[in-house]
């Protein structure tokens, strides 16, 4: 979703600064803890609403006798009231044990730590990406609004955002991976890594080497948002006074824009930097299976076919806490960072 | 006298539309889209799209008969475009409609009222609004099953929230006017005020959102069908995954796999450049100066 | 500050090019470095001979006793010894780690010599106790019967009544002793493991028996495997072997034509297809051992009789089900869904591969496609056509409108879907399409009986026994609703009788006939309908892999089998240690590159240079 970075302030009370900065922080950690519940809550419900016997499912490929799909019921406690049941989510959940993989008969925490890593370096790496991009282009669209600049880079931005991220990137597979007639392959069609992969220093070559399509892919698609968003905010600065003050007195028209308008353009940017987190997770999903990349996002692709309940209902928890808790992060980084709403 | 100053309004705001380079752009390309959508049934054979009455040859280059080639059962992949406009813009304003009601009641309701009432319903929004909505769709989808209708409430129940937080603000705006006091002075109930007042005023901006909406719901559809929640029926996200399923990349049938992708960026952006135009033109504060 | 800073983003953005470039033009170089840090001194003529498998799922698990998916039992079948193996010519069990047998007259004791000389890649011996561990392992921890608990059932005792000898009691007669799916564990390390259900064995290099020794397992990348130099048999003759992940097909196709990798099995039709016309790969299409077939709901029932689920009543018919029979054109079938690489099913559910077993239906008896046929049989039976061209029931009250189950996710299914919906359309019977995940596929069609049609499938061994099995009465579920492992909730006195005689017949070529009966008794009553056997595909590039043999060895499989066979008697194609191919690749690659670079740079300084003109401009 494009959205417009209008964000909440949530309004603190005159008075000391600190007393109200604390408040604030109690406030932001309990809306924190409550979203994480409702999501504990919403995944418990919403995987009770799978039609059929879990058991069942638990026990597929395998012949097991009416006792022992009876003790198994007993195991996951699936004879209990439904109440008790959700007591006991409750609290493994919060034990961080999220139960057994059907198909890799590993716990699911385990499996979900392994492919963190993975994750975590395609995202961060196209979200840094993307969101330079985003600034610098948005930037100079903005300041020279209307210009050739302006109207190719929103352009071209506002159709890579149309572009389904799966196509995307088995066009780029194609064509950068695989090689279309002239053009060489110039990247690994799979993975992270290689089976001769070298040591050291190279290693980390190694990996950039193949992280280059799936981080390429994974910027197009997103970083048309914060071209916008840093577009239109730092207009709306530029129609300001001060600016026009500012460049009324003299100032270099480089230096009204550095010192002046762009950091104050850049606070909503932050912000909707983090609130679209989720959406950048969501197109890494289809450029992990795209690049076989053995992040989370492969892991929940591979779970739905399974389908392997646990460690989809583990992915989604782990992905959805995730998210809110960085949200919650910006807010408080905001609220440090920004005068205006600091001194409110 | 109402009705002079709303059709006033209306030569304005197309007025005002229309020096919306992009926004015009956009407008043309969903007409031509949307007519043939409409203009399919009339206008081609059904059977077409039966596998067993198909007449080509399998992924066969375009030719005459066939100008965009055929699929791998040997349908005409122009054939399967049109009806799979049909699919895709269902799909896409249906899922748009649903989240554009679940936005629009949640952002009234939350703008309208105070207390905890309020913090519950923001609380909500803003839950749905971080979560990844790709992600929790795909878990309804698999939940819930195939076919078209799962899509619709999976894309609509995960995209409402934005919508929800823009009409919120208007609706805070809207109800800070001097003349819904008056209203309420006069007795006004909460559903009065709501649906008199507040509608009408957040009206247009819902408008522009929706459309925007309808966009990523398009490409939400693509995505699901790519990722195996396709909604069993031929539109444009499962011919991608089809063109996927049957090798079409590697075997050099660009004309299975480039047309549908195309037409969804090319829908998708005019979605996209008709939504922001609408802003622009409904909200000039939003859009920038531009 | 923040010109430098761009400047700065340039620079590195530039070098971290030049950087990968380097990387990706001198891989040799890159290797060199490596192992001139670690110890070993390779003679700089020959390269590492090395084939590189691509599989497009990855390991479940690395430990024999929980997987289950092909690419592990694959790759445990390399790693690990059997107690027999299928012959390379004729598949009929032969000697692996149990070098003879013999049974009792009662076929209840079976006693197996133990192979002498055979060692595991630590030194020891492998010995009876290492085989009787494993397989008490499996009777008494519930832990250890994930993959192969099925197998040891009907298993009383195992002992080892000295390190050659051993001893195999069952309950009742098993035809399957000899194709026994489980590989021998050294006792001596995996008696100390505290949980085998959970244990992992991510331990290297693995100790195991067989011609491969696994050394590197990089979850959901790749598992790398090295010769066994102490194998019983002798080395194999390649030094590695990598099986590397794809979870994207397309890709691993790409891969292949590229060079990422080698060799390539288990293909569906259009990867095969894109294969053609590639100078360096062959292309591998043999007849497969999977049967693809329809189920239908023959008014299910349980173990005990008691009616279950919710099929169609005209299914009960048998005239109904064959005329839909009559209304499957498998021809087309194999053309559209397969891609012609498949055989069109003439007979049952045994495929073709396996000329001994196989049946085949002639003349009279063979079901041809027929659509008048099937609306006339149709008629006859009394399903008279409504205005809408729906049939109904005799009675009246139902219209023949069925359901059609598949999986989701299937693209193959969907496409027989389509047909079948289309050619089922025209006799008057009106089919819908359900996609299920695998789980509730398998609850619906195996024990609540919720369906009307199904697609299935099997891969049969070579000892079709047990997919004829699946159709026992007694392999209907029990009441409690577990599933007893039917396809099709058949239950017919004539096949049980069949079955029974089988069994007890020991004289081969009439042990045969009696199978070969079961198989035509399916086909006439039709609780299953066989569409095609589905040919087995694969790819390999010839200028890496000099020559493989199949199983068996005439026109057989390459991947997926169940022996070592194959990769055992891979040979790579020998290099020097610096192609020429290579240098000449990377030699494009460093060109592009080095473009790429400069146009970068130029473009960033043209960008810059204009910037701060414009801002000169505008003071």
């Amino acid at each position: 979703m494009l959205t417009s970075p209008q964000q909440v302030r949530d309004d603190t009370e005159e008075g000391g600064a600190r007393r109200a900065m604390a408040r604030y922080a109690l406030v932001k950690l309990g809306g924190t803890l409550l979203s994480i519940g409702l999501v504990i809550v919403a995944t418990f419900f919403l995987f009770r609403l799978i039609p059929g016997d879990p058991t069942i499912a638990y026990t597929r490929d395998v012949p097991v006798t009416p006792e022992q799909l009876a003790l198994l019921r007993r195991q996951m406690g699936l004879d209990r009231p439904l109440g008790a049941q959700f007591l006991d989510f409750v609290v493994r959940t919060l034990r961080l044990d999220l139960g057994t993989s059907y198909e890799y008969r590993r716990p699911v925490a385990e499996l979900i730590g392994e492919r963190v890593g993975p994750t975590l370096l395609l995202v961060g790496t196209g979200l840094a990406v993307a969101v330079g991009l985003g600034m610098w282009q948005g930037t100079r669209a903005a300041w020279h609004h209307g210009g050739r600049f302006d109207r190719l880079s929103t352009g071209t931005a506002l159709t890579l955002w149309s572009v389904p991220t799966f196509w995307l990137g088995l066009l780029l597979l194609m064509v950068l991976a695989a090689g279309v007639g002239p053009i060489p392959g110039l990247f690994p069609t799979r993975g992270m890594e290689d089976v001769d992969a070298p040591g050291g220093p190279l290693y980390l070559l190694h990996v950039a080497h193949h992280l280059v399509l799936p981080c390429l892919t994974l910027v197009a698609v997103v970083y048309a948002q914060y071209l916008l968003v840093m577009r239109s905010s730092l207009l709306e600065e530029i129609g300001q006074d001060y600016v026009t003050t500012a460049r009324a007195k003299g100032l270099r028209d480089d230096d009204v824009r550095r010192r002046h308008a762009v950091p104050n353009a850049l606070l909503p940017t932050v912000t909707l930097v983090f609130m679209q987190i989720g959406f950048v997770v969501g197109g890494a999903v289809s450029v992990e299976f795209v690049y076989s990349w053995p992040g989370l996002g492969l892991l929940f692709v591979e779970a739905i076919r399974g389908p392997d309940y646990a460690v989809m209902q583990g992915t989604f928890m782990l992905v959805c806490v995730a998210v809110i808790v960085m949200n919650t992060l910006a807010d408080v980084v905001y609220h440090v960072l920004d005068p205006r709403v600091r001194s409110a | 006298m109402a009705g002079t100053r709303r059709r006033a309004a209306l030569t304005r705001f197309r007025r005002r539309y229309a020096r919306q380079r992009a926004g015009l752009y956009g407008a043309a390309i969903l007409l031509v889209v949307v007519l043939a959508a409409l203009l399919t049934p009339l206008l081609t054979d059904p059977s077409g799209m039966d596998v067993t009455k198909a007449t080509g040859a399998r992924m066969a280059p375009p030719s005459m008969d066939f100008p965009l080639g055929t699929d791998e059962s040997g349908r005409s992949v122009l054939l399967m475009l049109l009806w799979g406009a049909r699919v895709s813009l269902l799909i896409g304003f249906m899922s748009a409609l649903l989240s554009m009601v679940i936005g629009t009641v949640f952002g009234i309701a939350a703008g309208h009222f105070r207390g905890w009432v309020a913090a519950v319903l923001m609380r909500v929004t803003d839950w749905f609004l971080v979560l990844p909505a790709l992600v929790l769709a795909m878990v309804l989808a698999a939940i819930l099953g195939g076919g078209p209708s799962t899509i619709i409430v999976a894309i609509g129940v995960t995209s409402w929230a934005s919508t929800a937080r823009l009409i919120r603000a208007q609706t805070l705006a809207v109800e800070a006017r001097p003349y819904i006091e008056r209203s309420r002075a006069l007795g006004a109930g909460h559903w009065h005020v709501m649906t008199r007042h507040v509608l009408p005023n957040v009206a247009p901006l819902v408008l522009a959102n929706t459309t925007l909406m309808v966009a990523s719901a398009i490409v939400t559809e693509s995505t699901l069908a790519f990722l195996g929640a396709g909604s069993g029926q031929v539109s444009w996200g499962t011919m991608l995954r089809g063109s996927y399923d049957w090798g079409a990349a590697t075997s050099g049938a660009w004309w299975y796999v480039l047309p549908p992708g195309l037409c969804i960026i090319a829908v998708v952006l005019a979605f996209t450049l008709c939504g922001r135009a609408l802003e622009t033109v409904l909200n000039p504060r939003l859009g920038g100066a531009s | 500050m923040v010109r430098t800073g761009k400047r700065l983003a340039a620079l590195s953005l530039a070098l971290s090019m030049a950087t990968l470039l380097v990387a990706h033009a001198s891989p040799s170089a890159a290797k060199a470095s490596q192992t001139s840090q670690g110890t070993a001194v390779r003679s700089p003529q020959t390269e590492k001979r090395i084939v590189r498998l691509g599989a497009t799922q990855s390991m479940d698990s690395m430990n024999p006793f929980l997987a289950v998916r092909v690419v592990s039992t694959s790759i445990h079948r390399w790693m690990y010894g059997f107690l027999t193996v299928p012959d390379s010519k004729t598949l009929k069990p032969g000697p692996d780690l149990a070098e003879s047998w013999q049974t009792s007259p009662d076929k209840l004791t079976w006693t197996f010599t133990m192979r002498a000389g055979a060692t595991w890649s630590d030194g020891r011996p492998v010995t009876a106790q290492d085989a009787a561990w494993t397989f008490n392992k499996i009777m008494t921890d519930d832990g250890a019967k994930t993959a192969n608990g099925p197998a040891v059932e009907n298993f009383d005792t195992v002992t080892a009544s000295d390190d050659r000898t051993l001893v195999i009691k069952t309950k009742k007669p098993q035809a399957s002793m000899l194709e026994l799916p489980i590989p021998i564990m050294p006792k001596h390390v995996w008696e100390s493991v505290p949980d085998i259900g959970t244990y992992e064995n991510e331990t290297y290099p693995a100790v195991g028996s067989g011609p491969y020794i696994a050394v590197e397992h990089k979850k959901n990348g790749y598992v790398r495997l090295k010769a066994n130099p102490s194998y019983w048999r002798g080395a194999p003759g390649i030094d590695e072997l990598h099986v590397i992940f794809y979870e994207n097909p397309e890709a691993a196709i790409a891969g292949l034509k590229k060079g990422d990798i080698d060799w390539i099995g288990r293909l569906q039709g259009p990867q095969f297809e894109a294969l053609a016309g590639d100078p360096n790969i062959t292309q591998w299409n043999t007849q497969g051992r999977r049967a693809a077939y329809l189920q239908f709901n023959p008014g299910a029932a349980t173990a005990g009789g008691e009616p279950i689920g919710d099929g169609h009543p005209a299914l009960k018919d048998v005239r109904v089900r064959q005329a839909i029979h009559h209304a499957i054109d498998k021809k087309t079938l194999v053309e559209q869904a397969q891609n012609g690489l498949a055989v069109p099913a003439d007979g049952s559910i045994v495929p073709p591969m396996y000329q001994e077993f196989f049946w085949k239906a002639e003349g009279d008896k063979a079901v041809t496609f027929d659509l008048a046929e099937a609306n006339r049989i149709l008629d006859e039976a009394g399903y008279a056509k409504g205005a809408d061209g729906v049939r109904t029931m005799p009675d009246g009250k139902r219209r023949l409108e069925m359901r059609f189950s598949i999986h989701t996710d299937e693209p193959v299914e969907d496409k027989i879907a389509q047909f079948l919906t289309g050619w089922l359309k025209d006799i008057g019977i009106q089919l819908t399409t359900r996609r299920l995940d695998s789980n509730k596929f398998t609850e619906e069609t195996g024990s609540t009986a919720l369906y009307d049609i199904a697609i299935s499938g099997w891969s049969v061994n070579p000892d079709p026994e047990e997919i004829l099995a699946t159709h026992l009465c007694s392999r209907r579920p029990t009441a409690s609703g577990q599933g007893g492992g039917t396809e099709s909730f058949f239950c017919d006195k004539e096949f049980e009788k069949l079955y029974q005689a089988q069994l007890a017949e020991l004289d081969r070529p009439a042990r045969v006939a009696l199978i070969k009966q079961m198989q035509e008794r399916l086909y006439t009553e039709a609780p299953v309908v066989a569409i095609y056997y589905p040919n087995n595909l694969e790819g390999y590039r010839k200028d890496r892999i000099a020559s493989i043999t199949p199983i068996p060895e005439d026109k057989g499989i390459l991947y997926g089998g169940s022996s070592y066979w194959p990769v055992y008697s891979l040979r790579a194609v020998e290099r020097a240690a610096a192609p020429a191919g290579s240098g000449s690749g990377s030699g494009t690659v460093v060109a592009v590159a080095v473009a790429v670079v400069v146009v970068l740079g130029a473009g960033g300084l043209l960008l810059m240079r204009r910037r701060r003109a414009s801002a000169d401009d505008r003071e």
